[in-house]
């Protein structure tokens, strides 16, 4: 039983509220806020500003307990903590999070919080972008029916995980996703 | 603590309280598809706070984590409602009848036992025990330390404990040469698979410690499915992660495990450090609490009337030896009476202090509480800083209005 929680678990991002809690908006604001909550509120940052040295030790630890991060994103993520919430300096005022802005739908895809859960390649809370562009690789109406899924979120495609809405998602950002997600074979 | 005419009767209960448990165990899964958010086999928070006290003021949701205040702490044996909640990852909903524990790594035989063999082939045992998160009191340091943000005086509780003692276990298994520590895995799942199982170890030696149990009971009823159901290790005295819950498997080591909840968790620095400073190379495992002590009554902020005597209470503990001493000062430190200290119980359990004062003038008053253990040493006033906040014992201060 214990072995089957595991997979069957990850659900349970509180879909209410979870794209609410924000941090300070600054280059790396996204990555850090997908990346924290999927286990814990971020309000265990902004309680306790910490040094450079201690956010480096704290981003270790998040790694071994298992934080789904590159070492690359855990950089960005470091530099962003480092700046915004130091213990020992002042925070900036907010600016636009040119990171997530950045590369084009690499940038929507952080943006909107889907890197949160979902991976190209492995997956993480959700499927990775390949096993979704697989799934719909034989489907006339695919663009149609991920588009929907995508704004209306659902549940029961991958297992019975909830992937909450996105109804603030314009037009435009949507198709650019769509037609990127089932490009990734 | 061997104590006959108890044992005999809790064992009975115990046994009660297992076969009960099984109604329990199908009450989760109902609970668990109730849900709200809560992902499938798991316990939601909104089921868990049903169990708990108004007072207890919860700090985070995810992981939920709560406390009761001080004031809501005078009971000799800490309720259920206001044992603190402290996970690092979900609550899972297990199904006693097909739970078992697995004893492995440096043993002549692997064993597994059921709950139900466990009541059936050990000698049950009852007894108080401490129970305190490593991080109990964060809050208090300055600068502010990052995790769980404990008040000052949250995180803590004494229940009874009901279960076998965990060395009666290990022998039944038969300790192999080189054997030095035993590591205790958690059945609690993570919210990603990459989620790394929270396992724990302690030294052989707390392990055959008489009173270091697998227990199913807290308060002669089964685990609540927060603290552990259907089995859990208690270390009391100990840091309360050490107490791994929904017990799983028993690993025998020839060293300390390692995982992350060894080495990037419950660690302090072997040699002080300065506030703010980073953690040092040199570190070692947060084992036993110093000494420590609660003002449970009056509650802060009570109004107390001129001339009338009021009994100051409270409850001090110590990880390991005994409280030898509790005093209270009423001028903020300048001088120290002594608190009656009530007779000694298990030897993990908190102990009650008691002073009868009566207030000699009108206005503020406060209260200061600190205990003295058996090789001489006392709370300090302000504990060492230490990165990840852990072991704050500090002097514990009430203050109460005296209206004349």
């Amino acid at each position: 039983m214990r072995h089957s929680l595991s997979i069957g678990l990850l659900a349970a991002l509180p879909v209410m509220g979870w794209t609410q809690d924000r941090l300070i908006s600054g280059p790396g604001s996204t990555l850090t806020e997908n990346k924290c909550r999927i286990c814990h509120e971020l309000e265990h940052i902004r309680r306790a500003p910490l040094s450079r040295g201690e956010w480096a030790d704290n981003l270790r630890n998040m790694k071994e307990r298992g934080t789904p991060m590159s070492d690359a994103e855990m950089a960005t993520i470091l530099d962003y903590l480092s700046t915004y919430y130091n213990r020992d300096k002042p925070a900036p005022l907010p600016s636009p999070d040119t990171l997530a802005s950045r590369d084009g739908v690499e940038g929507l895809i952080q943006k909107n919080g889907c890197a949160g859960c979902h991976a190209l390649g492995e997956p993480l809370v959700g499927p990775s972008f390949r096993q979704v562009a697989a799934k719909y690789a034989e489907d006339g109406n695919a663009q149609g029916k991920l588009a929907n899924k995508i704004r209306s979120g659902g549940q029961g495609v991958w297992g019975s995980v909830p992937m909450p809405p996105n109804p603030g998602l314009g037009d435009a950002e949507l198709k650019t996703i769509v037609a990127w997600v089932l490009q990734q074979k | 603590m061997d104590k006959p005419g108890r044992a005999g009767a809790s064992r009975r209960q115990f046994l009660a309280g297992v076969v009960g448990a099984g109604a329990l165990a199908a009450m989760g899964e109902a609970l668990a598809q109730a849900g709200e958010a809560a992902p499938p086999g798991t316990i939601g928070n909104d089921a868990i706070k049903a169990e708990k006290a108004k007072s207890m003021q919860f700090h985070s949701e995810r992981p939920l984590t709560g406390s009761v205040p001080a004031h809501e702490h005078d009971f000799d044996v800490t309720p259920s409602e206001r044992m603190f909640v402290r996970n690092n990852l979900l609550t899972p909903a297990i199904d006693i009848e097909s739970h078992r524990l697995t004893l492995k790594g440096l043993v002549d035989k692997e064993l597994s036992f059921s709950v139900f063999d466990l009541a059936k082939n050990f000698r049950s045992v009852s007894l108080q025990g401490m129970l305190e998160c490593a991080g109990s009191g964060r809050s208090a340091f300055q600068p502010r330390a990052s995790g769980t943000p404990w008040l000052e005086t949250g995180g803590m509780g004494c229940p009874l404990w009901g279960g076998v003692r965990l060395r009666d276990l290990l022998r039944a298994a038969g300790l192999r040469p080189g054997a030095a520590h035993v590591a205790g895995h958690g059945g609690d799942p993570g919210m990603v698979p990459t989620a790394a199982p929270v396992i724990r170890s302690i030294p052989l030696s707390k392990a055959m410690e008489e009173n270091t149990l697998v227990a199913w009971a807290m308060n002669e009823r089964p685990l609540p499915f927060i603290h552990g159901y259907p089995l859990r290790l208690v270390v009391p005295g100990w840091v309360g992660s050490a107490s791994t819950k929904w017990l799983h498997t028993l690993m025998v080591l020839d060293a300390p495990f390692k995982g992350t909840y060894m080495t990037g968790s419950y660690i302090v620095p072997r040699t002080p450090v300065a506030p703010g400073e980073k953690l040092p190379q040199d570190t070692m495992s947060a084992e036993a609490w110093p000494v420590k002590s609660i003002i449970t009554f009056p509650a802060p902020g009570s109004r107390v009337r001129l001339g009338e005597r009021i009994a100051v209470r409270g409850r001090a503990w110590v990880g390991e030896g005994s409280v030898e001493r509790v005093e209270i000062s009423t001028d903020e430190g300048k001088s120290w009476r002594n608190a009656e200290l009530a007779r000694r119980g298990d030897r993990y359990a908190w102990r009650r202090f008691i002073l009868d004062y009566r207030p000699e003038r009108a206005g503020y008053t406060t209260f200061l509480a600190r205990a003295w253990d058996d090789r001489g040493n006392a709370q300090p006033a302000v504990p060492g800083w230490n990165p990840l906040g852990y072991f704050w014992n500090g002097w514990h201060r009430v203050g109460v209005v005296v209206e004349a």
